[in-house]
């Protein structure tokens, strides 16, 4: 599903000389794996995420997702391919504060351009899934941590993305809100879903099926 | 102290905010303080004459035939003076312009003829001499002359008191010398300096004239203590009913007394006007405050994490509050200087500029006046309290550990500051609209105004004034030799392309007479029509540009002794002779049938709003007074005509002299004077309101954006793209602007009265205009939201995510 050639990422220091955060990664996911991407801080794990989420866009080499070239896309084409494919979820959840539970939801679906009905039945699916109804009209401050991961979780899959990327998902969690959140990936991958998440915690990437250790912006371990 | 240090050390590191916050609030003071003081000096420094508020201006007029306030005749008067209860004093004046002789050159001086009581019943004192005696109203040639006069005229003689000077030709005795006049009562253009005795005459008028009810007379009285405006109204009816008994066939019969206080009498021409003007003006510190105080508002729900901060190691709310007050109130009391500083620049610039059609006096007002300089502080320092203790007040209601938590985290404040900013946003964008609107008719209806044809060429047109001595004038004939001497000097000089010689000038000074038509039953007096009149020598519509459209102009067999003939409207040929032609029939006037022999073109000659009617002109030869006035078509500049002009009149009188010599063009321009004025008042107004609606919307909306910066990287992680941010960004920022414009179209209906007295053929609701500020408003907006919209739109999600 993915596949990445000599990518690299680096920022501009005085003088002409760069500071890599990225060098040379080589990588391929294959579709219904799930990885875990380890390292110390500053490895550049969280900068290998986002460059799979599109986020970043500063980077040089080959990204292949579901056989399209991202390295060849235009901007607004690798927005509607990241739209069609990716669902990402935040360490820091980054519900909308303003925004109810139901509203949250309903974002990156209004941004697929979904029609108002279709939305409305796929959020109240989602809400029904994860058992989150009785809180639909709550905003995030009234949340807890692991019920705002929860309601992140459902927002990153609610456009059936084939890809979850998390970003230490369950950073912030207490150890049991985070056992939940690791057993709802585990579903979610066994129902076909291609899991990439970065984590500290080894226990939580003995949910995954492989782990890639990444040190100073090299893989050292785990690399195809 | 320590606040103080802080506020200022916090306001000099942001010295963006600092400099539009004391920018805004500057320009709403200066231009507030500048109003402010032109209101001051119309409308609150008050006449200098004693208990003011008890004088009273007692006037003429008749609603059915459009006369206002023309003036009290002679037997009118005498009859009020005689048989009213309710003033200490009654006293009356008659406007006048004199030839000074025998001081230099021959000049035209200003002032009036007065009943002797004149000054006692105003109240104003000589600062040396007296006041006329009774014994001297009828027959004494004596005279009171201004400070400015004596000192100018007379180099300030110590011995001014007895000594003579000649006003037309005969010698008068200075009897008192008086403080300079107000030109708010007696005028500014030109300034009343010297007045007489004899009030009841007018030179070329005879006593029989004067007495038939001719009304030029300006009537005061001074209330007796006790009595009020309202009370001494009361009492008119009566003396009119008895005027009317024992005159009922007088000229100003039907003509109904109107009585104003003084205070009341100099400022009803300009109240509406200026109410307008205070009404925008304070729209203009309104929005200021409003953006100031969202800018604050913004400012200080930045520092959430400063106050929780300051809250954690100890500080009371009180305190907190205290220091954003402080802040809030330096910018205030910096800008409220910066303002004073403006008005000082624009205060002396508006007598100057207003001069020619307020009765301000170029030279006075020229500096800020204490209670205007302790306004302009009391207005800042109330602005800094108000701006700075609410939005204090929320933001030292932050929640103390998500204060310290949130640290740089963007936040767009509570919903109720939300609420309270888009309140603000929204409340300018509704004061805009209304000033806009406002500027909008006052433009379009000044565009229409200064459109209108008002009948003659005003290009290259000079003119000037010249009383007539009536001791070497004394009869219409020596009058008539004067016109034929001086058109004879005149069209001698070389560079002079025609002259001419009249007894008013349009829209300067004019003369009403009862007419009728003379081929019909004469209607009684109280219904006979009026209209002005004209006497004119020959050339004049030559002069004037003014087209013959039928008949013959005067010709030198217009004699006095000749056939009286006259020239009527176009206008006035199909109101008072529809459907017929006028020419060979007659007109009445004066008791003489005046026959028809053309029709001209119609002239704007009262006021260049008014629509033409009927007006009709006689040969100088047949009908003429001592006041003339030469009008000259020269392309040559207003000095060198003047000059020309006065070596020709000298040729005919060395004793003579011209006074307000002027082009047509400043005539007409003065005439538009008041409405150019608010045009370009309201319009400053208006601009200034959009550029600082514009400010407070963009300051706004690039808040917003900056502390959504975090928000907008998450949107676009989810798959938010330029448009979606774009339309988010744009519609959060227009929805207060769209409510504002709501709103202001509404309250610009709801004002529109205000403003209709002012407009000439435009509607007060001319929907086009309506829409068209609306538009150019939401325009601006729209602009506004769009340059920090497009800074949204670049947001890079991965450093935004960063960020929260």
């Amino acid at each position: 599903m993915i596949k990445l050639k000599n990518l690299e990422r680096s920022y501009p220091l005085a003088k002409e000389k760069f500071f890599y955060v990225l060098r040379d990664i080589n990588l391929e996911v294959e579709e219904g794996d799930f990885v875990s991407i380890m390292g110390p801080s500053g490895a550049g794990k969280s900068t290998l995420l986002h460059i799979l989420g599109m986020h970043d866009h500063g980077w040089r080499g080959e990204y292949f997702l579901g056989g399209a070239g991202v390295h060849h896309l235009k901007p607004k084409e690798r927005a509607t391919l990241r739209n069609e494919q990716i669902g990402f979820v935040f360490q820091q959840y980054h519900l909308l504060d303003d925004l109810t539970v139901y509203e949250n939801l309903d974002i990156p679906l209004s941004y697929r351009h979904y029609k108002k009905s279709e939305r409305a039945a796929m959020v109240a699916d989602m809400l029904d899934r994860f058992q989150i109804v009785g809180k639909k009209d709550l905003y995030p401050s009234q949340l807890s941590g692991g019920q705002q991961q929860l309601v992140g979780v459902a927002r990153a899959i609610i456009a059936e993305p084939k890809l979850l990327l998390a970003d230490e998902p369950t950073g912030n969690l207490h150890s049991s809100q985070g056992e939940e959140i690791m057993e709802l990936f585990r579903k979610l991958n066994e129902q076909g879903m291609t899991i990439v998440q970065v984590t500290h915690s080894e226990k939580n990437a003995s949910y995954g099926k492989r782990v890639i250790q990444l040190r100073d912006g090299w893989i050292v371990k785990g690399e195809q | 102290m320590k606040d103080l240090k802080f506020a200022f050390r916090k306001l000099r590191q942001s010295p963006a905010f600092t400099s539009i916050a004391v920018f805004t609030l500057a320009l709403g003071i200066g231009l507030n303080t500048t109003i402010f003081s032109l209101i001051n000096d119309l409308f609150l420094r008050g006449l200098p004459f004693k208990e003011p508020s008890r004088i009273v201006h007692l006037d003429n007029g008749d609603k059915a035939r459009d006369l206002v306030d023309v003036g009290i005749s002679a037997p009118r008067y005498q009859l009020y003076r005689d048989g009213q209860t309710i003033f200490d004093g009654f006293a009356a004046e008659n406007f006048f312009a004199f030839t000074l002789t025998g001081l230099g050159d021959p000049v035209q001086i200003f002032g009036g003829r007065l009943t002797s009581n004149y000054f006692d019943v105003l109240g104003v004192r000589p600062i040396l001499g007296r006041n006329f005696l009774p014994e001297e109203e009828e027959s004494a040639d004596v005279a009171l002359v201004t400070k400015n006069f004596w000192q100018e005229r007379l180099g300030g003689d110590p011995n001014v008191i007895g000594r003579s000077i000649t006003l037309d030709g005969t010698p008068h005795t200075i009897v008192g010398v008086l403080p300079n006049m107000p030109a708010t009562w007696f005028g500014a253009n030109p300034i009343a300096e010297v007045w007489t005795t004899k009030p009841f005459q007018i030179p070329g008028f005879s006593y029989e004239a004067i007495m038939r009810g001719a009304f030029f007379l300006r009537a005061v009285g001074r209330l007796k203590p006790g009595v009020t405006v309202q009370q001494a109204r009361t009492v008119l009816p009566s003396l009119e009913q008895s005027y009317r008994a024992q005159y009922p066939n007088q000229i100003d019969s039907a003509l109904v007394t109107t009585l104003r206080s003084l205070p009341e009498d100099v400022t009803r021409n300009f109240r509406a006007g200026f109410a307008t003007l205070f009404a925008a003006v304070s729209f203009v510190l309104l929005i200021a405050c409003s953006n100031v105080a969202n800018l604050l508002l913004v400012r200080f729900s930045g520092r959430r994490r400063e106050i929780a901060l300051r809250i954690a190691i100890g500080a009371s709310r009180t305190s907190v509050v205290r220091l954003f007050v402080t802040e809030s109130l330096v910018v205030s009391v910096i800008a409220g200087a910066g303002g004073a500083f403006v008005a000082w620049h624009l205060v002396p610039l508006v007598p100057g500029m207003a001069s020619k059609f307020l009765p301000l006096e170029a030279g006075t007002a020229t500096s800020l006046s204490i209670p205007v300089l302790l306004f302009a502080i009391g207005l800042s320092i109330l602005t800094g309290l108000l701006m700075g203790i609410y939005p204090a007040l929320q933001s030292s209601h932050a929640d103390l550990v998500d204060g310290l938590k949130e640290g740089g985290r963007g936040t767009s404040g509570s919903v109720r500051q939300q609420r309270f900013r888009k309140i603000l946003v929204g409340a300018q964008v509704a004061l805009s609209v209304m000033l806009l609107v406002g500027a909008a008719l006052l433009i379009t209806s000044f565009i229409r105004l200064s459109q209108q044809n008002i009948g003659f060429r005003s290009q290259n047109l000079w003119t000037g004034a010249v009383t007539l001595p009536t001791s070497q004038y004394p009869d219409p004939p020596s009058r008539q030799r004067f016109v034929e001497q001086t058109l004879h000097e005149l069209r001698s000089v070389p560079g002079l392309e025609s002259a001419t010689i009249s007894g008013d000038i349009p829209l300067v000074g004019f003369s009403r007479y009862l007419y009728a038509r003379g081929d019909r039953d004469v209607p009684p007096v109280e219904k006979r029509a009026i209209a002005p009149g004209h006497e004119i020598a020959p050339g004049y519509f030559k002069t004037w540009g003014v087209p013959l459209l039928a008949g013959r102009e005067f010709n030198e067999h217009d004699t006095a002794d000749g056939q009286k003939v006259c020239l009527i409207s176009q206008t006035g040929a199909k109101e008072v002779y529809p459907g017929e032609n006028p020419i060979g029939k007659t007109l009445l006037v004066n008791l003489v049938q005046w026959e028809i022999i053309g029709i001209v073109g119609d002239v704007r000659s009262v006021r260049v709003a008014e629509a033409p009617g009927m007006e009709f002109y006689r040969p100088w030869a047949q009908h003429n007074f001592p006041f003339v006035n030469i009008t000259v078509r020269s392309n040559l500049k207003v000095d060198a005509v003047t000059k020309l002009v006065q070596s020709a009149l000298t040729k005919v009188n060395p004793g003579l002299a011209i006074a307000v010599p002027q082009t047509m063009d400043a005539v007409v321009a003065r005439a538009l004077g008041q409405a150019r004025l608010m045009m370009w008042l309201l319009g400053i107004f208006a601009g200034v309101a959009l550029l600082l609606a514009s400010i407070g919307i963009y300051g706004a909306v690039a808040y917003t954006v900056e502390q959504r910066t975090g928000e907008i990287g998450v949107r676009m992680a989810l798959g938010a793209q330029t448009r979606d941010v774009l339309r988010l960004v744009v519609n959060q920022g227009m929805k207060p602007v769209v409510i504002g414009l709501g709103i202001g179209i509404i309250s610009a209906f709801a004002l529109g009265r205000l403003i209709a007295s002012q407009l000439f053929e435009v509607s007060a609701y001319n929907p086009a205009l309506l829409g068209g500020a609306t538009f150019l408003l939401a325009a601006t907006a729209l602009f506004a939201c769009l340059l920090p919209a497009r800074r949204a739109a670049m947001v890079d999600p991965v450093q935004a995510l960063h960020t929260e």
